[in-house]
């Protein structure tokens, strides 16, 4: 795909949302205040937030749940869900909604961590290639197309496979750590392209030749100038890593590469439901209802972030729309 | 264009033969390997590994056992019998004359193996595909053209829910309703099958096949469903107010002209290029439903040889997966360059 | 976006979170018992047309054997396949008899087959062949072809080991149908030398030497002189077997053909099953057999005895070397430790609830014929444990539930009783949960245990690749293990002799060292029967006393097969088609 085509296509997902004419109407007090009235707006985005917040808020609190993930009580086995277990049992009498809440600390940790690595490495990449061009820019897209390559599912297996045996500091047999570097360092690619296709367009910004003309080095402009404008997508596409991490994250753990037993993770524990499931459905309705139930709440987070930053005002200046 | 298109070829020949280093590299780096727990017996003995190992070529330092994957050791001797004596020539041709090498799980040949499932693969998804597209383009276009309204409204949210369920857990929910659930009202058996592409041990029937297709398909086909309406419905959008639609509509065209000959046919552009790119997910995609449902394809031979540490397998899928994105990035960028008369390449 | 489309994303997301919860309501289980698996399609025909007369069944299993070679590929599938089409000198029944297959008798003392040299402590062993058995192409079984297959598998290169191999010097032919096997000692297992459950004779007309016991094509188109004869196989689809009209046994095979069907799921194996759409259900696991106990269509075979015991190896020497006696293991050095976690562990609870009723509490080695002793079963007492520990020097002084070290045996003072608890993740979830449990009651008397699943092929490699049990780098596993056959000498010298601690060199992963034992085992290699009852006997006790490794329990051995098929017998020494000649359809 070429630079057009990034911009053009994400112009295609914001024109659909033409921009409400009661917003104009209003003097902006400032961007992020701006942003903010325009979320609030939006309820499937107010919906996701509550969704998504109560979600964190329980993976948190299951700490002072009276049962214990780890001891088992083989004389409650595999009991349906009831007032006592609000999810029922597991195999070995363990109340399955404290498990399945610790291992939503699991696969919501590794979501968190893979945003952040992905920024982390995609921000800067695209940052450098869009705003240098040239040599510069043609190397980093080359290794950026060449990392996009690799089919993802079968290199993230692979990776899981050798790393679950391996004991290093830090890196233990696939905790939350590995698998975040794994799945991070298979994702960062779309910041990339993001950012750079942003930084395209806005450094031929008045401003930007403004700040240069004025002894501004690259760096200060890039951080001072450039970034602050084209924070929009970026968090925008953030949110949406943040989905997408958590079900490669369960994904890679149902098919026993990811986290490994008895560390508990929505993945796995699905991955263990699949022997008797038939017979006892609760093993495997509810860690996937919590991975469906994050995963739609950020996506409407998403939405809601992408109509309140509306993009569509920076590419609207370029003339590209 | 013929220039653009031969030069992406050449950088895509190198890039694969980078990556073929890298993933070999990744493969072997495996703590383990093939060699123990194979078998009844746990105790496997010291000579039992040494011949294994000769026999597998692992007894050689990795980048000769890399040369030996790409160009074959027929023409160099080998020490068959580990008695320290070259003596023979070796068997294998190597991936630039098509040998793959051999599978240390059946020691079959690779290419064979592949051979085996590629097509139940291709078979499954390109049903999905196909079923994914017939749905998600009209459900687009009408979403668009109807903007706002009931379906509209109901379309989108269903995409985004769609969006938002993982593949694995839906195969898991839709066997668990259809086949240990629902019951067919005359046999009194379950609803529908819970995997393989057709019933063992019986005759081909057409209507046997379609019944197995069914939840496979569905599993596989929501996400495509999901995220093409969703697409679709943009594009469009973009294209429906577009000045020469007007202009159409105004030198007088009915509006179900405007809307195919024009619209659609723009609207399915940046589709068509998607489309392009995603083709290589079949082999990702097909992973999982393959494994829920039993589905002998190459997802699961992958799968399967990734946890019996089946280098050769491996490689060859890896490789032949890594070649595929490449080639439909190329394709994806030409069909553009096609389809669309504003963009041209040099 | 217009609001009042966003109001109503907003209801129908709520709308969809309400579904959801209601989803949790309907997930009780909608029927007490799983639905039988019938088939899809309406009609009632089954899928077994036969020509009228024949008898045929279908056998299903989940992959292909990779050849007709048992022990090169030991996946127990060859094996399979390999009992229908060829035979060894003997074989071994489910009780643990040794019968004679291509030999006339089983060579004893008595009767001549066996001279003993009492002196220079070398035996010979002659085994007379029958004349009346033929390969498929007419041409004799005979000695030749017993020498041939000596020969080919005594080959350095083919990395293949034979129980009692190192004791046999030469094999020499004396006649069409005599063999000789020169024993430079006395071993007690000379008689499943060339038979039991891997081993057959090869065809030394047919295979080519030259191609390689381990690669011969042979091996793949066999040629028979078993009761059935390889008709077709079609890789990864199925293998069909015709009855053999010249079998030696006459009138025996009753069936006139067996089709063997690659079935990878076992929810389809299952459901074939009980379609009558096949016979034979290979290797039952504990669930399975749990589903299928009961069902009008099945019956089930198990084998009287069990070998693989699941048990805990508890590591002598310090995680990561392999002396004992230069690095003792700070925790499992001391037998007063060994013994306290041995009646801490309520194994009654794993093998019914967990294992489903079907594993069995085994306590020694020595628990099926011939060599059965009578040692007590160690009682399950947490508390006792939990004293025994206190004596050991093991107290939890800060009252954190783990104890330290307190004028304990090998450790500092004030260290943690802390240790990494591994089993491997083939067996499945089963495995994974009593290592979870198993966990739980070493928390109970105070020992705090890290659980962690390894793939088999990382715990049981060479120490080159990093195998885990050769090279020492653990504190505790669970898996099972166990010998086949009736012999366990050889066994016991792999699993506990001192020489078998050494790292590639036998499988004494807990590095117990122990002259008595060895002295022990070494008066085991004679020929008096009740002499070698007497000393294995006494090795149980030691064992008992020292407990090098935890037994548990035993895991099931058993097969589904249909109420039309007649004679199945499960056994631990061979695989099901060990009597397939003697199967016999009834309806």
């Amino acid at each position: 795909m070429t630079d057009n085509d990034a911009s053009k296509i994400s112009a295609f997902e914001d024109s659909a949302t033409t921009s409400d004419s009661r917003t104009l109407a209003v003097k902006p007090r400032g961007m992020l205040a701006a942003v903010w009235m325009r979320f609030r707006r939006h309820p499937g985005a107010v919906a996701g937030s509550l969704v998504f917040s109560l979600l964190v808020l329980s993976v948190i609190l299951v700490a002072f749940s009276p049962y214990d993930p780890e001891t088992s009580s083989m004389g409650e086995r595999l009991q349906p869900p009831s007032w006592a277990h609000t999810m029922g049992t597991d195999a070995l009498g363990r109340d399955f909604l404290t498990r399945v809440l610790y291992g939503g600390r699991i696969s919501v940790s590794v979501g968190l961590m893979v945003v952040a690595i992905t920024l982390t490495i995609g921000v800067p990449v695209g940052a450098i290639a869009g705003y240098f061009g040239g040599w510069i820019d043609s190397i980093l897209m080359r290794i950026t197309d060449a990392a996009l390559s690799l089919p993802s599912l079968l290199v993230l297996i692979l990776l899981g496979a050798i790393l679950r045996e391996v004991e290093i500091p830090l890196l233990q047999r696939n905790n939350v750590v590995t698998i975040a570097l794994v799945i991070g360092l298979l994702s960062w690619m779309t910041f990339a392209r993001l950012v750079r296709a942003t930084f395209l367009t806005l450094r031929e910004m008045d401003y930007v030749t403004a700040s240069r003309s004025l002894g501004g080095s690259s760096a200060w402009i890039i951080i001072r100038h450039i970034l602050p404008n084209s924070v929009g997508p970026i968090i925008v596409e953030a949110t949406l890593e943040l989905g997408y991490a958590i079900i490669e994250e369960s994904g890679l753990s149902f098919l026993g590469f990811g986290i490994q037993p008895p560390t508990p993770s929505w993945g796995n524990l699905l991955s263990n439901a699949q022997e008797h499931f038939t017979k006892y459905p609760w093993l495997a309705i509810f860690p996937g209802v919590m991975i469906f139930l994050s995963i739609i709440s950020v996506n409407y987070i998403g939405d809601g972030l992408r109509d309140a930053f509306d993009p569509y005002k920076v590419l609207k200046k370029v003339g590209e729309v | 264009m013929g220039q653009y298109i031969a030069r992406r070829l050449l950088q895509a020949v190198v890039l694969v033969f980078l990556l073929s280093i890298v993933l070999f590299a990744l493969v072997n780096l495996a703590p383990g390997g093939p060699l123990a727990g194979h078998g009844q017996s746990r105790h496997v003995r010291p000579e039992r590994v040494a011949m294994l190992k000769r026999q597998f070529g692992l007894d050689k330092p990795l980048p000769l056992q890399y040369v030996i994957w790409l160009a074959g050791n027929d023409w160099m001797k080998i020490d068959a019998d580990g008695d320290g004596i070259f003596e023979s020539y070796g068997v294998r041709k190597g991936v630039l004359r098509g040998d793959f090498g051999f599978s240390f799980r059946t020691r079959e040949p690779v290419l064979k193996e592949i051979a085996l499932r590629l097509p139940n693969t291709i078979y499954l998804m390109s049903v999905t595909l196909i079923v994914a597209l017939l749905i998600a383009i009209p459900v687009g276009v009408i979403s668009a053209v109807k903007q706002y309204s009931g379906f509209d409204i109901l379309v989108t949210t269903v995409s985004f829910a769609g969006q938002a369920i993982p593949e694995f857990w839906l195969g898991l929910i839709l066997i668990l309703v259809f086949y240990a659930w629902l019951k067919n009202p005359v046999t009194g058996g379950p609803l529908l099958p819970s995997g393989g592409i057709y019933t063992l041990g019986t005759e081909f029937s057409l209507q046997d096949w379609m019944i197995h297709l069914i939840l496979p398909v569905t599993t596989g086909a929501l996400g495509w469903i999901a995220w093409y309406s969703r697409f679709l419905r943009s594009s469009m959008l973009d294209v429906i107010h577009q000045d020469y639609l007007r202009t159409a509509r105004a030198k007088g065209l009915t509006e179900r002209m405007v809307l195919y000959r024009h619209a659609l046919r723009n609207a399915l552009i940046p589709v068509v290029t998607m489309f392009a790119l995603d083709v290589p997910y079949i082999l990702s995609g097909a992973v999982y439903v393959e494994m829920i449902f039993a589905w002998p394809g190459m997802g699961r031979l992958y799968y399967q040889s990734a946890l019996q540490r089946d280098y050769p397998v491996l490689m060859a899928i890896l490789v032949i997966g890594a070649a595929f994105m490449i080639l439909s990035n190329l394709l994806a960028d030409v069909l553009y360059g096609f389809l669309d008369p504003r963009i041209r390449y040099e | 976006m217009d609001a009042d489309k966003h109001k109503s994303l907003g209801v129908a997301l709520f709308t969809l979170l309400a579904l959801l919860l209601l989803a949790s309501c309907v997930a009780k289980p909608a029927a007490t018992e799983p639905p039988p698996p019938a088939a899809v399609q309406s009609t009632a025909e089954t899928s077994q047309e036969q020509p009228f007369g024949e008898t045929s069944i279908t056998i299903v299993i989940p992959e292909d054997p990779p050849s007709f070679n048992a022990i090169v590929g030991d996946t127990g599938y060859d094996g399979l396949v390999m009992n229908l089409v060829m035979m060894g000198l003997t074989g071994v029944d489910e009780q643990g008899n040794i019968y004679p297959e291509l030999a006339m008798k089983l060579p004893e003392v008595e009767n001549g087959g066996v001279v003993v040299d009492e002196e220079a402590g070398t035996m010979d062993v002659t085994w007379e062949l029958r004349q009346d058995v033929t390969w498929a192409d007419g041409e004799p079984v005979t000695a030749k072809d017993v020498v041939f297959t000596w020969e080919a598998i005594m080959n350095p290169d083919t990395g293949i080991w034979v129980r009692g191999s190192d004791y046999v010097d030469s094999v020499e032919m004396i006649g069409t149908n005599s063999v000789v096997f020169h024993y430079n000692s006395i071993y007690p297992g000379y008689l499943t030398q060339l038979g039991g459950e891997q081993l057959v004779i090869w065809p030394s007309h047919y295979c080519d030497a030259a191609q390689g016991f381990v690669a011969w094509d042979c091996a793949r188109q066999p040629l028979s002189n078993g009761p059935f004869l390889l008709e077709d196989w079609v890789v990864g689809d199925h293998m069909t077997f015709a009855r053999n009209p010249n079998y030696f046994e006459v009138g025996k095979p009753y069936i006139d053909k067996i089709i063997v069907r690659i079935v990878p799921d076992e929810a389809v194996r299952k459901a074939m099953m009980l379609q009558g759409d096949a016979d034979l259900y290979m290797w039952a696991t504990e669930t399975v057999l749990n589903e299928m106990e009961g069902k009008p269509e099945v019956k089930i075979s198990m084998a009287p005895f069990s070998r693989w015991v699941m048990r805990l190896f508890p590591n002598q020497a310090a995680k990561g070397t392999t002396d004992p006696a230069a690095s003792p293991h700070p925790v499992f050095s001391d037998v007063r430790v060994r013994k306290a976690i041995r009646i801490a562990m309520d194994v009654d609870t794993i093998s019914q609830d967990l294992f489903l009723g079907y594993g069995k509490p085994v306590w020694t080695e020595f628990s099926r014929p011939p060599y059965e002793c009578s040692i007590p079963r160690p009682p399950y007492d947490p508390e006792a444990a939990k004293a025994l520990l206190e004596e050991a020097g093991w107290k939890d002084t800060d009252g954190d539930g783990i104890r330290e070290c307190h004028g304990c045996q090998s450790a500092g003072e004030g260290d943690l009783m802390k240790v990494e608890f591994y089993t491997y993740s083939e067996y499945g979830e089963v495995l994974e949960l009593t290592q979870q449990l198993i966990g739980e009651m070493l928390k109970n008397i105070g020992i705090d245990a890290q659980l962690s699943v390894f793939e088999g092929s990382l715990l049981w490699a060479d120490a080159e690749s990093g195998g885990i049990e050769q090279k020492g780098d653990f504190d505790l596993d669970l898996w099972d293990d166990g010998y086949s056959g009736v012999d366990p000498t050889d066994y016991l010298w792999e699993l506990y002799h001192s020489e078998a601690a050494i790292p590639g060199s036998g499988w004494n992963i807990v590095r117990w060292i122990s002259p008595e034992f060895d002295a022990l085992l070494d008066e085991a290699y004679t020929l008096d029967e009740a002499k070698r009852k007497e000393v294995f006997c006494e090795i149980a006790q030691l064992l008992d006393e020292q407990v090098p490794v935890i037994l548990l329990f035993s895991t099931v051995n058993a097969e589904i097969y249909s109420t039309r098929l007649e004679g199945v017998q499960s056994s631990i020494n061979d695989l099901v088609s060990w009597n397939a000649a003697n199967w016999k359809v009834t309806k």
